[in-house]
């Protein structure tokens, strides 16, 4: 794995395939890959929260539907421009993850999860019957499309190229974070507790930046997902894209930020290739989840690792 | 009014310690959360409602029988599945998050419509003071609290017991003491299902039986074992005895579109406060 | 390696698109629906009675020699997944639409047909901002929740005779649009409710909502929700002594209400959808539909099932014949579409925002069947 990465080919092959895509595929792959391309960025959120601080959120449904409605009312109420929403919409995420968060994320592991669940629940009770602020139940539609000049992406082609270049951002941008003093303080935290300990002080704002990370990524997200779907609706954004997300930051491999691409498009896909299964298309899903957590608990990838002779990665 | 929903409050209440119990035992033992939990109580709900229909059992021998056999389940399930999912919490709660909806999924096959439970605990409306309900609320109090003392006994007089809670202050400890430390943590999942199950047949009559009955109770069943102490029996007891009645007071006196907040709220506010719970022990580590 | 693992999911997917679409000459009828999920019920009532009605029509020939072919869709009942649903249909190139349930994955699907400029007729979805003027491509067949809300209120104050309405609500879509349309209605009329209480639909125990409602004491309870909380609601109500009657609108009309509430639900009265006592031929569907669907994993539910056959098989194929399978031309023949449809009295039409206008069915529930209403 590591060696192919640093082939050129690879990468311009890579980089090839997913530039055809949209003229290749037909329009419901080409679909299916926007969704894909979309959650990328906040499964990539969560995996800063998850890789480098050991916490796991199921509370980042809740964050991206907080992105999404943000601009999804700045468009539709206020008449903003979508491209100006872009901003606010990450703030604001920012602002309700720590100050509904920023307290939390302090607590060890498990109970910093239980926490998420709280927000995850909150969030979306209030999306759900603040009716005069996000319209609760109607949702929120004929959100516009995002426009470029005098271009706008309308169809599943045109936004995929969007969609492409933000998924692209974010994965370098993550890369940078990881490579970088707060991205090594971090996972030095998670290695080793007790030695980060140590510098308790530093720690908790590190946590917390990790959070506010992780809450930016699933802002942009819920921006890009508005645009696209053009109606917004509470039960979007409820436990299940959490749990979703969670599984698809875990499923690829920890820390592993191609891992969880993977993943991200698999499990994305999923609903579609199983329907064969008819009216079992859940059941296998939930297999899927189970029995890919009980034999290979470091993410699919260790397979791939495993094959290529690489020592899995350590486990916290 | 208040006796109305008060009264309403404390049966719901009693659901979700039973229920919360599961969580309890689960996470002394092993410091994980078993997500599924709330579709285990559904599935014991289904598992009652089929047992029902064919064998005209009694209420008794009905609950019984549930627990018997949602225990045993749990202890195979342990073996075949949960065992292979210690690695860490988060590997746990996707595991036991895909559990689930196999659960919920497989028994959506088989029921996909919700479903009249038999009325077991008897269908007459009883009148105390201002309120009235059915007899089946008085049967949910009375259970819970036979459960409650049940295990409450089991713990602190059986060999079983005391292995148990040895397992869940330190297995290390245990091990080396000669507890079988293999076997408590099946009859750990064993008990969890039980009650889980029973509790689910304890609600059946009262509303009907659907395969989306566990979600909304799983996390509220969590939210009360939280807020009364993870690692506390006592302590779940009291966190769903205060949950339910605190929801209906805010259901019928503030806002019911709110109503499911407070779970939730009183879940955050006590995990930033006291994240042991009310009545749990065990310092978290704080880093 | 990553790469090929991609590539490989999308193929999966990619090439069960194809397999799924037929012949060429055929005409191509999309259904989309929630076939697994909260909707399941009502999904598979929609699929059926477009099977019904599409093997009736290739039986007798096609249209024009041109034989239809079915592309059924699931969304399980999840907007989000509606939205690819419906974007599989136009990558199928369907010829139009006809399904749809639940309004908030109409909602959010109609936007693709929209943008797609296909035909869609929606079936099994009330909400008022389905059909507005801006919706050029959208049409639906059953009632907005408005006309049924305002129609029961009406009937509530002036047939039954009823003067303390307390209303208890889901706090989804369909109950708030429901709410305020009838608290309007009653308001007009000059009435004002005694008690208004939403509720969530995955509530279960309704002690805290109908407390409130008893300390009103009304004589007449509306309740806007589906199953299963409404029958809940019903049992719970008359445990706590509400002797109030019920009225409803199209969420309760459903089988499964008196299966749920069989003691409860006796004398509620409600606005549906579709009633087979309406005339004759609404009766000999019924039972032609029940003969043919019992016995599978669903119990046959002919609400929407009637919808569904009636708008493909005497709005659209009519359509087709005479407009061919061009979409503009196909739109513009569903919007003058005038006509007659079993169970409606008198004519029906759409009017221009694409909505189907109609006499409505008023129904009570008697010896657990809906009865057509005998009242005043």
């Amino acid at each position: 794995m590591a060696a192919l990465h640093q082939r050129w080919w690879f990468w311009a092959a890579t980089l090839a395939a997913l530039l055809a895509l949209p003229a290749l595929a037909p329009q419901y792959v080409v679909h299916i890959a926007n969704f894909i391309l979309i959650y990328t960025l906040p499964v990539v959120g969560l995996g800063f929260l998850t890789g480098f601080t050991g916490r796991v959120s199921l509370a980042q449904g809740a964050l991206f539907g907080v992105g999404a409605y943000t601009t999804a009312l700045l468009t539709t109420k206020l008449g903003w421009a979508p491209v100006a929403t872009l901003v606010p919409s990450v703030l604001m995420t920012i602002v309700l993850a720590v100050s509904l968060g920023g307290a939390a994320v302090r607590l060890a592991g498990l109970y910093f999860v239980m926490a998420t669940i709280g927000i995850q629940q909150i969030v979306w009770l209030v999306l759900m019957n603040w009716i005069e602020l996000t319209n609760g139940p109607q949702g929120v539609r004929s959100i516009p499309a995002v426009g470029l000049g005098e271009y706008s992406l309308e169809t599943p082609q045109q936004f995929y190229f969007l969609a492409l270049v933000a998924a692209g951002i974010s994965y370098f941008l993550a890369k940078r974070v990881i490579g970088s003093r707060l991205g090594l303080f971090l996972r030095a935290l998670s290695d080793d507790q007790l030695a980060a300990s140590s510098v308790a002080v530093e720690v908790g704002r590190a946590k917390v930046t990790a959070l506010a990370l992780s809450a930016a990524w699933a802002g942009a997200g819920g921006f890009l997902y508005a645009h696209y779907v053009r109606f917004i609706h509470p039960d979007m954004f409820g436990l299940e894209p959490s749990v979703l997300f969670l599984v698809m930051s875990m499923f690829g491999g920890y820390r592993s930020i191609e891992g969880m691409i993977v993943a991200t498009a698999l499990l994305e896909s999923a609903t579609e290739y199983l329907r064969p299964f008819g009216e079992f298309r859940m059941i296998a899903y939930g297999m899927i989840l189970l029995l890919g957590m009980m034999f290979f608990p470091m993410g699919i990838l260790t397979l791939v690792r495993r094959r290529a002779g690489a020592p899995a990665a350590g486990k916290d | 009014m208040f006796d109305q929903l008060f009264i309403g409050g404390l049966a719901t209440g009693c659901v979700y310690a039973v229920v919360g119990l599961g969580f309890t035992l689960v996470y002394r033992t092993l410091r994980m959360v078993n997500f599924a939990q709330g579709h285990v109580f559904m599935a014991g709900a289904f598992l009652g409602l089929v047992i029902a229909e064919r064998v005209h059992l009694p209420a008794l021998p009905l609950l019984f029988v549930v627990g018997a056999v949602a225990f045993a389940l749990g202890m195979v399930l342990e073996r075949l599945v949960f065992r292979r999912l210690y690695h860490n919490h988060e590997v746990f709660i996707v595991g036991s998050i895909g559990l689930g909806i196999v659960l919920m999924n497989g028994v959506r096959v088989f029921f996909p419509e919700p479903v009249p439970f038999p009325k077991v605990f008897g269908s007459e409306v009883v009148q105390i003071g201002a309120a009235r309900f059915q007899e089946g609320y008085l049967w949910v109090v009375l259970s819970t609290l036979v459960l409650v003392v049940l295990l409450h006994a089991m713990f602190t007089y059986t060999r079983t017991g005391r292995a148990l809670r040895a397992v869940a202050a330190d297995a290390e400890i245990a091990a080396t003491v000669g507890v079988d430390v293999k076997r408590a943590i099946a009859l750990t999942f064993g008990l969890s299902f039980a009650v889980a199950a029973i509790a689910g047949v304890l609600i059946g009559p009262l509303y009907f039986v659907s395969f989306d009955m566990g979600d909304m109770v799983g996390l509220k069943a969590f939210s009360a074992a939280v807020f009364g102490g993870i690692n506390s029996i006592p302590g779940t007891i009291l966190g769903g005895l205060v949950i339910g009645v605190l929801e209906n007071l805010a259901g019928g006196y503030i806002s019911s579109a709110y109503k499911d907040l407070v779970a939730f709220v009183i879940l955050l506010v006590m995990l930033i406060w006291r994240p042991t719970g009310l009545l749990g022990r065990e310092t978290p580590v704080k880093v | 390696m990553k790469m090929r693992k991609l590539i490989g999911a999308i193929t999966v997917a990619g090439s069960v698109a194809i397999a799924v679409s037929a012949q060429a000459q055929d005409i191509k009828l999309g259904v989309v629906a929630g076939m697994s999920g909260p909707g399941t019920s009502y999904g598979i009532g929609i699929r059926q009675g477009a099977e019904m009605a599409v093997r009736e029509i290739n039986a007798a020939g096609g249209i024009k020699g041109r034989k239809i072919s079915l592309v059924v869709v699931d969304d399980a009942s999840n907007p989000a997944q509606s939205v690819t649903a419906m974007q599989r249909l136009v990558n199928d190139q369907v010829d139009l639409v006809v399904g749809g349930w639940g309004s908030s994955q109409v909602l959010a699907n109609m936007e693709v047909a929209e943008r797609a400029g296909l035909p869609y007729i929606v079936v099994g979805a009330t909400n008022p901002k389905i059909t507005t003027e801006k919706n050029k491509w959208t049409f639906r067949v059953i009632f907005t929740d408005s006309v049924q809300a305002e129609q029961i209120a009406d009937a509530a104050v002036r047939r039954l005779g009823m003067k303390r309405i307390a209303v208890i609500h889901d706090a989804n879509d369909y109950g708030v649009g429901n709410r305020d349309i009838f608290v309007a209605s009653l308001k007009k009329i000059g009435l004002d409710p005694v008690a208004v209480v939403p509720y969530q639909s995955a509530d279960k125990d309704f002690t805290a909502q109908l407390s409130r409602i008893r300390e009103a004491n009304p004589d007449g309870l509306a309740i806007f929700g589906t199953i299963p909380a409404a029958p809940a609601i019903m049992n719970q109500a008359r445990d706590l002594g509400i002797k109030a009657r019920f009225i409803g609108t199209g969420g309760l009309a459903n089988e499964n209400l008196m299966t749920l509430a069989p003691k409860a639900s006796e004398g509620t009265v409600l606005t549906t959808y579709f009633h087979e006592d309406v005339d004759p031929q609404a009766r000999a569907w019924a039972d032609r539909y029940v003969k043919e669907f019992s016995g599978g994993s669903q119990p046959p539910r002919p609400v929407l099932a009637a919808w569904e056959y009636r708008a493909v098989k005497f709005i659209a194929v009519p359509c087709i014949e005479s407009s061919g399978t061009d979409k503009e031309k196909l739109r513009q023949c569903i919007g003058r579409w005038k006509g007659t449809l079993f169970s409606v009295p008198g004519d029906a039409y759409f009017d221009k925002t694409g909505q189907l206008v109609q006499q409505s069915v008023l129904v009570e529930v008697g010896k657990g069947a809906f009865q057509a209403f005998k009242g005043k």
